[in-house]
């Protein structure tokens, strides 16, 4: 009698689940952008959303960069406008550093808002989390 | 043979016959759904004029206006109070309120962290929507 011949998926499905971790731990990285370290306010009623972002960040002292690259207030407009452009309901995060003044989150909040963003989300961290 | 079949067919005719019972239970039914109102609904009927033409939007709402000041204090509806005050006092307004807006507006030297304890401080009450004021220059 002939042995039957079957295949071995045991090591493909390990390749696999591999595979789906590390898209998981990788995912959330590409799309967001999160590289320019800034201390974010902590904040208890925070929602998870992990998806692209056009992400603006303003940091402590007074550096402006969008998904991470290093703008000049001035430039902030167009390059929100010329992002803006692609897709109008593409979430708009900002990331100030919790000691800068309001009146400059606000100042960027209202470019935004010019700009035609349809959704805007400050970004905190959960005090959990730490 | 003859007797087999009688006799099965006297089995199957054995049984309760439901049809007469379910058309009273419905006729029951149909009767309290007809008649239970007319012992519940008592009191005097009356016309409310012009309901139709009042307009919906005019309805006035509890408002929810924060204002943070240089100083570290807070101004809620134009009084001040303490955080510890405004802790207390926000899910009394909010759970009053029909939109559950909160206005926020500060004074230009706030802190953005102080703003964002306060918005969360909301979200956490029960705000619905948070509105962020900025001053015309």
């Amino acid at each position: 009698m002939k042995p039957m011949a079957n295949i071995d998926i045991l090591p493909m499905a390990c390749v696999g689940l591999i595979l789906v971790l590390a898209m998981m731990v990788l995912a959330p990285m590409i799309m967001t952008h999160t590289q320019t370290p800034v201390d974010v306010p902590r904040a208890h009623t925070a929602e998870t959303k992990t998806e692209e972002n056009l992400t603006i960040t303003y940091t402590e002292d007074s550096r402006l960069f969008v998904n991470d690259v290093e703008i000049l207030p001035e430039q902030l407009t167009d390059v929100i406008y010329q992002e803006l452009e692609k897709d109008p309901y593409q979430l708009v995060l900002i990331r100030a550093d919790k000691n800068v003044f309001h009146r400059d989150v606000l100042e960027i909040l209202a470019n935004v808002k010019k700009c035609g963003a349809k959704r805007i989300a400050c970004a905190t961290k959960n005090p959990k989390s730490e | 043979m003859r007797k087999r079949r009688r006799l099965r067919f006297d089995h199957h005719s054995q049984g309760l016959i439901l049809n007469s019972l379910v058309d009273i239970a419905l006729s029951l039914v149909i009767g309290f759904i007809v008649v239970i109102p007319l012992f519940f609904e008592s009191g005097i009927f009356v016309n409310t004029p012009g309901v139709a033409k009042a307009g919906s939007t005019q309805v006035s709402d509890i408002k929810v206006n924060i204002y943070l000041l240089d100083d570290g204090g807070i101004l809620l509806n134009e009084e001040l109070v303490t955080y510890e005050r405004l802790e207390e006092l926000l899910p009394e307004l909010l759970a009053r309120s029909i939109a559950r807006k909160v206005i926020i507006s500060t004074e230009p030297d706030v802190r953005y962290e102080r703003v964002i304890h306060v918005l969360d401080l909301a979200k956490q009450n029960g705000a619905g929507e948070l509105a962020l004021l900025r001053s015309r220059r």
